[in-house]
């Protein structure tokens, strides 16, 4: 491949990887905070896609309304798994936390089945984000570019949010000691719910911006969480800008691995993984094991 | 009559049951039922490692498919059912004991990661390499081959009642083989891991060693239990490599009661019966599962298995006065 | 009073007489010596490509409904199970087994994935079934598994992969400027077979052709932009697909979003005449954003034949389902009718006699003429490939400008040269 053709696969990969990074923020965020590994997440993903698709494809809402509904439908959702559920969790060992939500995938992907049917669905492109420009000689869609932006936006937003904000602050207060910022005066509960409607309507938002171009169907959730799970490893379990680099990485090596090594790409990012944790468990951006 | 004897007499009742099936039922329920002993054993091997060790592994199914991938290059080769069910077990356990020497430098959460990721090679694996593996299409046509070795003339299992018994002695074999364990030094120096390590390590126990041991014995299980899926199924695909396999014998734990010896037994036999029992009115069957799931995980981690343990325990009650404690 | 109570017994017997006859069975006695005949079908019912095995059920009910109606099969009324086998081998081979020797099944029909279609062929001669397959296409089932290894109760009613393959290169042949193909590939037998199978015929009629890319996607590919951007990048004329329903949608769209419409001359979209691509791609056709580039074949259309039995079945089964009918759909219903033939010619339900009915059979379906081969157990029977158009006659898009090749012309037939089912 050429330099330009080298350039413009890793700017696909690129747009790749925005869709993972709005998967992935949201499952290491909720595990920072709540130490709460959400095999779900994917299944809230794919939720977000069936709701815009509803009110967009369906009802003929403007795209914007459509993906706001999801954000709000998605994030009642999270609300209730971890309030109505998890939290009785919170004393008891890590691994019926990982039973529960696993339980969850099952009764997600049976549900949309129920009310959405089990065909694909995929509504058409907003106008305005239809089309390619020219990039490296090449038409580039309008569409990856705004995906990209998202992307890009939602990283400077979070970290605006965790870093700026007096709420940012509790939280990330409460993610290094929890008992201490409850002796403090932090309501760690409502952190708790917050965080996690915070995760869940990012991986709504991901889910929702994918469907004119991908289609939704029951079981792209579970698909996509293993790829979520690599890329918190690899970025450091609870860590955002650690989820936003392993998300590149996926993402670029899954487009240059399609063009290039096609035969041991999914094998490689496995083994990426599991290199990290043998070697640096905390990931890449990790402080502390 | 005391709690050992009354479970004494169970295990007999069930045994003789599952000995005198084929004479009573049709093909379908013999099929079933080798299912079902399949993933009991799946699931015993499992539970060592998360009940009695404390380790969530969420790539068994890696080893179950090697087991069954190994058995399958052989029989498709030479005809001898016990040089497959051999090899099997023999690669799962080289394999286990490799990529468990590498997982159990971590615990908890690191750990669960580490299997998935180990698990996920491997059917990453028997997904792209379709030279050996058959790739997305798997190996299909796999003869049911005799029993002997290779070159000996052995009984010939064409009949599925005939490889019924064989899968049958197979389990029980391995049934009695994990109660010895569990009850051996080995067994309580694992529960003794699980609820309190650095106890167990002021001790002088070298609780990396201990560990693998028993992530090399679940490995072991899950290769045989892969390697007796060949000749009933004919057919061995990637998806048995895939952590959603790996949550088989997790849920069969969990629903027949994770700290209980005959929990993942129980659990297999529930698991199948509520399937097939959902299926029958409603497609939806995966929703009623998670609910299942759901309950038992936020009201009754003993699993059905702690449910039945209390009533025997009062059923028992005038003989031992106590009910006994971890089996 | 005497002659009224005669009055009154002799109407109340002619009430009962009534009433027996009026309750009597309105059909024949079974001639079979069964209660009722047992369809077994299987189908992907889940998942992108859910929507094959829904038609799968469709036309069988369809079927098995309109033969009912009529008396049944020789007074024998059919009963249908249907079973979602996921896609996998390991499930259609789990779901035969259960609709054999549990369930009951006569006959088995259906499956969409070539794999589970290649796991099963084995299993039915253990089980002593008939399974008519109803769309899995890999040559390899009749080439290999009937013809070589003498699987006779395999019987194959829709279209093989010669279809996709073969007419592709028919038709392009005699376009001169199309020299540089490329492949975006399903990444497992299908795919393989097809874009082999294609390449070993252009290179007969064209050896200038060059194959100059392939990307390979697996089954629940969610993004086909690298896919579609990798193969770009060598500026190919003209591109062969085989990911289908909703991948096929989902490429597609992709696709146009990166301009490959307005740099190839050619877009070959296997299994691009199945109802649920039109109806997902629609508003691209209608726009003609194509540009009259997508070509595309299916295993039966809905607008060909243009014969009354094809009018009728389409019709018929738009009032039953509200939707067009996919030509899984057809195949299904055909195959039921063809079973009908078969188990009429033989008076029998014993899977060895119906084989022998079909020897030589040539029946008539809403598809066309099938004509049975006895070396391969492959029904022939023509299908025309075309360009994706815009008809306001239909509800979506239908393929115009159809170039007709006689199957029995271009059919590989025996001995049988291997081809490669790898990459």
């Amino acid at each position: 491949m050429t330099p330009d053709q080298l350039a413009y696969q890793g700017l696909v990969g690129l747009s790749l990887a925005m869709y993972l990074w709005l998967l992935s923020a949201g499952l290491t965020i909720i595990f920072g905070v709540l130490g709460v590994l959400n095999f779900a997440h994917g299944s809230l993903f794919m939720l977000g896609g069936y709701l815009a698709y509803t009110a967009y494809g369906l009802w003929g809402w403007p795209f914007w309304a459509a993906v706001a509904l999801s954000l709000a439908g998605v994030g009642l959702v999270g609300l209730v798994m971890e309030r109505g559920f998890l939290k009785r969790l919170y004393g008891v060992e890590e691994a019926y936390q990982l039973l529960l939500t696993f339980g969850f995938i099952l009764i997600l992907d049976d549900a949309v089945k129920i009310v959405w049917g089990g065909v694909f669905k995929i509504p058409p492109i907003p106008r305005f984000l239809d089309g390619a420009w020219p990039l490296f000689g090449r038409p580039f869609p309008v569409y990856n570019t705004f995906i990209i932006a998202v992307g890009v936006a939602v990283a400077a937003g979070l970290w605006l949010l965790f870093e700026k904000t007096w709420w940012g602050r509790m939280v990330r207060a409460t993610a290094s000691d929890r008992e201490m910022a409850g002796a403090i005066g932090v309501r760690v509960p409502r952190v708790f719910a917050g965080v996690f409607v915070l995760g869940s309507m990012l991986a709504a938002l991901g889910g929702a911006l994918g469907t004119p171009v991908r289609v939704v169907a029951p079981g792209i959730g579970a698909a996509m969480i293993i790829q979520a799970f690599i890329i918190t490893v690899i970025g450091g379990l609870g860590n955002l800008r650690g989820a936003f680099v392993g998300s590149l990485i996926v993402g670029v090596l899954s487009a240059y691995g399609t063009a290039l090594f096609p035969v041991f790409e999914l094998f490689l990012i496995y083994v990426i993984m599991a290199v990290v944790l043998l070697v640096r468990p905390q990931g890449l951006f990790g402080g502390h094991a | 009559m005391s709690a050992t004897r009354l479970e004494a007499w169970l295990c007999g009742a069930a045994a003789l049951a599952l000995v005198l099936l084929p004479l009573v039922a049709g093909r379908y329920p013999i099929y079933l039922a080798m299912q079902i002993l399949i993933l009991a054993v799946f699931a015993l091997g499992f539970n060592l490692l998360f009940g009695y060790t404390g380790l969530l592994s969420f790539g068994q199914a890696g080893f179950f498919a090697v087991g069954a991938y190994v058995c399958a290059l052989i029989l498709l080769r030479v005809p001898s059912l016990l040089l497959g069910l051999v090899g099997g077990v023999a690669a799962a356990g080289v394999t286990a004991l490799v990529l468990g020497a590498l997982s159990v430098r971590h615990t908890r959460i690191y750990f669960s990661m580490l299997t998935l990721a180990f698990g996920m090679m491997l059917y990453s694996i028997a997904l792209r390499w379709r030279d050996v593996t058959g790739g997305d299409d798997g190996l299909v046509g796999i003869p049911r081959a005799p029993l002997g070795p290779p070159g000996i003339p052995g009984p010939s299992l064409a009949t599925i009642e005939r490889y019924y018994y064989v899968v049958l002695v197979v389990a029980l074999v391995a049934v009695v083989v994990m109660r010895r364990l569990v009850r051996s030094p080995l067994g309580l120096t694992l529960q003794g891991i699980r609820d309190s390590e650095s106890r167990v390590a002021f001790t002088g126990v070298p609780v990396r060693v201990y560990r693998l041991a028993a992530f090399t014995i679940a490995g072991v299980y899950a290769g045989l239990a892969g390697a007796l899926l060949p000749a009933l199924e004919n057919t061995v695909t990637p998806p048995i490599a895939h952590w959603s396999t790996s949550a088989d014998p997790v849920l069969a734990t969990l629903l027949g009661g994770i700290r209980a010896f005959w929990g993942p037994v129980l659990g297999a036999f529930l698991f199948f019966v509520i399937k097939d029992i959902i299926v029958r009115y409603t497609e939806y069957w995966l929703i009623w599962l998670g609910a299942i799931v759901v309950v038992l995980v936020l009201g009754f981690r003993g699993g059905v298995g702690a449910m039945l343990g209390t009533l025997l325990g009062r059923l028992t009650q005038p003989a031992s006065g106590r009910a006994e404690g971890p089996r | 009073m005497r002659t009224s109570s005669r009055l009154v017994r002799l109407s109340l017997a002619a009430l009962l007489v009534a009433g027996l006859v009026w309750a009597a069975p309105a059909s024949a006695q079974c001639q079979l010596g069964v209660p009722g005949i047992k369809i077994g079908v299987q189908g992907v019912s889940s998942g992108s490509h859910a929507d094959y095995g829904r038609q799968i059920m469709m036309g069988a009910t369809m079927a098995i409904e309109e033969v009912n109606a009529k008396g049944g099969i020789l007074g024998c009324k059919l009963e249908m199970k249907f079973m979602d086998d996921e896609n996998k081998p390991a499930v259609g081979v789990k779901n035969a087994r259960y609709l054999v020797t549990e369930w009951g099944a006569h006959f088995m029909y259906g499956t969409d994935s070539s794999g589970v279609a290649m796991a099963l062929g084995p299993v039915l001669q253990e089980l002593k079934r008939i399974h008519f397959f109803t769309h899995a296409a890999t040559h390899r089932l009749t080439e290999e598994l009937v013809a070589q290894k003498g699987i006779q109760e395999i019987v194959r009613v829709s279209v093989p992969v010669y279809q996709d393959a073969v007419t592709a290169a028919l038709i392009f042949k005699d376009r001169p400027e199309i020299k540089r193909w490329a492949t975006i590939g399903a990444d497992y037998e299908y795919g393989y077979v097809t874009w082999n199978l294609f390449k070993e015929t252009l290179k007969k009629y064209r050896p200038d052709a060059e194959f100059v890319a392939a990307a390979w996607a697996p089954f629940l590919t969610l993004d086909f932009s690298p896919h579609i951007s990798a193969v770009m990048a060598q500026k190919p004329d003209a591109i062969l697909a085989t990911p289908w329903s909703g991948e096929a949608v989902m490429l597609l769209r992709q696709a146009l979003i990166q301009g490959v419409f307005d740099q190839v001359q050619v877009w070959w979209q296997a299994m691009g005449g199945s109802v649920d691509v039109l109806e997902g791609i629609a508003s691209e056709v209608q726009r003609d954003r194509f540009k009259g580039k997508l070509w595309a074949t299916a295993r039966g259309l809905h607008n060909w034949p243009d014969t009354p039995e094809n009018k009728a079945f389409v019709e018929r089964f738009q009032q039953r389902w509200g939707r067009l009918p996919n030509y899984s759909a057809e195949t299904t219903y055909s195959a039921i009718l063809i079973t009908k033939a078969a188990v009429e010619k033989a008076q029998s339900l014993e899977t060895k006699q119906v084989i022998e009915a079909l020897r030589g059979m040539k029946i008539m379906t809403p598809a066309g003429e099938r004509v049975f081969r006895n070396e391969d157990h492959q029904f022939v029977y023509t299908v025309p490939a075309g360009r994706v158009v815009w008809d306001a006659k239909y509800p979506i898009p239908v393929l115009g400008d159809l170039k007709v090749f006689q199957a029995k012309d271009y059919y590989r037939h025996p001995p049988f040269a291997p081809v490669a089912a790898t990459k």
